[in-house]
């Protein structure tokens, strides 16, 4: 994804407008959940409102990139590219079918996509070498990579955390979904991520933690890397499966299938 | 004096770097402190830390944004904790990112077997798309480097440790090109792999003047599909000579490819390289040596 930076306007139109936007995204999830292979719903619920935000601020062209390094929330990645219109037809048309790109993960085939991504860990130093390649350049572009928390367990994160304080990579950017949740369980029960904001900042991170669903804190925290020497980490809380009521909060819903008789119903209850 | 493998890869990257200047230079702390590069072009070099998966990763972004990452540490690390970051950024995304592996085989001798690599052509070569190289000798390391820089895909060079060999001579400046080092009037034909595999090939010629013996520097899938008419003409039974294992070796490819023909494999066996001592020392513990290259020789020749 080339995209271009440009300062957010925070009025509460652009807000309004970023909400729409939001939910048209989650009704497009809906719609690829209900398709025959369902997909990673909970944490694409989540991310969703971290993503529209990136795309938003960081529209298409120059030398900026964002990586959704959590792969597996690729029907959020590909419902975006549709709201922004860089996806011109719904992709659940075509999610998951012989023949089309829109796989089960992300698909650098896909315009807008820069890595494949679902291994996880691997988008961040992605990320990382672009930031770099930007500071050779004396560009001003940055890189930024979108994780989960639970992808946090993968040693690969923290290697590139080392690498980025190091190497002094500080248009790189990295937002955490912080959902709380995994394929399995809990993260807390699983393998616990305590004090996310002094690791990274153990890391030489500016580090700010955002309620992810509020669009004027998340924009107001990505403006941040315009004002600080640092990479800058957004540790944004949220909430799996957000915005559709009979799921929300759900460990369960990590992967799911939607009835196809409950499509519709499913997209009228989105908050 | 004739430079090592990795010594000439130091000293001709840098040189390349001298008129490119999207090359870059990636170490994982194995580069050595006095690094030649480093020395005359500090801000394109990085030692990355002990971090061999981050780096292949970071090289996929410096890929894409137009840069020519050469990254370097020991080919046990190379092939196997980065595998996963090879398949993907390298094999499948295609990312023009060149991997240069010193230590192949059991070139670290008594550093032992966490510092041995047998199995990492295997592991690279599973993952399409990823030229592989194995040069012999100085001048064939430096024309891989050059082809590698040029070349808009995804590298492994597989490098000794600190032997220096002269490289045998080409009608070609490509390493591209096969090397027919004798054509004999027996069946028989050697194949030599790297540069420990080509030595002892090399040893075998005068005691063997009817064997046939062709050298290979690239071994990946597609460039060995691409010599496999020349091999054709060259005999029925075929050795191929390489510091590696049976499985996923040169030797287990080309008997797929060449079905009406014989390929026998002379390799590094079955056994772990547990002891200590020389690289030569390590090689005939497990076997790998002029005098059971002989007797495999002889034994080909007496039994077809």
């Amino acid at each position: 994804m080339i995209i271009d930076q440009k300062l957010s306007n925070i009025d509460p139109l652009n807000l309004e407008r970023l909400k729409g936007l939001s939910k048209k995204a989650r009704e497009t999830i809906v719609d690829i959940g209900a398709t025959e292979t369902g997909c990673h719903l909970g944490g694409s619920l989540s991310v969703i409102d971290l993503l529209i935000a990136l795309f938003d601020n960081y529209s298409l062209n120059n030398n900026n990139q964002i990586v959704l390094s959590k792969g597996h929330a690729a029907a959020a990645l590909y419902s975006v590219l549709y709201v922004q219109g860089v996806l011109k037809e719904n992709p659940a048309q075509n999610y998951g079918k012989h023949n089309s790109l829109l796989t089960g993960h992300p698909n650098h085939k896909i315009k807008g996509i820069p890595y494949s991504t679902g291994s996880l860990g691997h988008g961040i130093p992605y990320a990382a070498g672009w930031a770099l390649a930007q500071k050779l350049k004396g560009s001003t572009g940055l890189g930024i990579a979108i994780c989960g928390d639970g992808e946090l367990q993968e040693g690969l994160c923290w290697e590139t955390f080392q690498v980025v304080q190091a190497k002094q990579i500080n248009n790189f950017m990295c937002v955490v979904d912080i959902n709380g949740a995994q394929n399995d369980g809990l993260t807390s029960h699983i393998s616990p991520s305590e004090n996310i904001k002094g690791r990274f900042e153990a890391f030489g991170f500016h580090t700010l933690e955002v309620n992810g669903h509020d669009f004027k804190e998340i924009i107001q925290a990505l403006q941040e890397i315009n004002n600080c020497s640092k990479p800058l980490a957004i540790l944004a809380h949220t909430i799996k499966g957000k915005g559709l009521p009979s799921i929300e909060g759900n460990p369960k819903a990590h992967y799911l299938k939607i009835p196809h008789r409950l499509k519709n119903k499913w997209k009228r209850s989105i908050i | 004096m004739t430079l090592s493998g990795r010594d000439a890869y130091r000293d001709e990257l840098t040189k390349i770097a001298e008129y490119n200047d999207h090359i870059l230079c990636l170490e994982a702390d194995l580069g050595g402190s006095n690094h030649k590069f480093e020395a005359q072009f500090s801000d394109r070099f990085f030692n990355m830390g002990i971090a061999e998966m981050t780096s292949i990763d970071m090289a996929a972004g410096l890929a894409e944004a137009g840069y020519i990452p050469f990254f370097s540490t020991f080919a046990s690390f190379a092939s196997l904790r980065s595998a996963e970051s090879i398949k993907l950024a390298m094999g499948y995304m295609g990312k023009n990112i060149k991997i240069v592996a010193p230590y192949g085989g059991v070139s670290g001798g008594w550093f032992g077997t966490t510092h041995h690599s047998l199995e990492d052509i295997a592991i690279v070569r599973s993952f399409l798309n990823i030229k592989i190289a194995c040069p012999y000798g100085e001048e064939d390391t430096r024309r891989v480097i050059r082809e590698a820089a040029l070349s808009p895909h995804p590298y492994y060079v597989r490098l000794s440790r600190n032997d220096a060999f002269e490289s045998l001579e080409r009608e070609s400046d490509a390493a591209f090109s096969t090397i027919v080092n004798q054509r004999g009037t027996s069946k028989l034909c050697l194949i030599s792999i790297g540069e420990q595999g080509t030595e002892l090939c090399k040893k075998m010629e005068d005691m063997y003047p009817e064997v046939s013996h062709i050298h290979l520097c690239y071994v990946d899938h597609s460039s060995l599909k691409d010599v496999i008419d020349q091999l054709e003409g060259l005999g029925e039974l075929f050795l191929v000579v390489e510091e590696h294992r049976l499985a996923g070796g040169t030797a287990s490819l080309l008997s797929v490819l060449l079905p009406n023909k014989r390929v026998y494999s002379f390799d590094c066996g079955e056994l772990w390289p547990l002891y200590g001592g020389n690289h030569k020392e390590t090689l005939s513990h497990l076997k790998f040596d002029s005098e059971n290259l002989e007797k495999r020789i002889t034994n080909l020749l007496m039994t077809h």
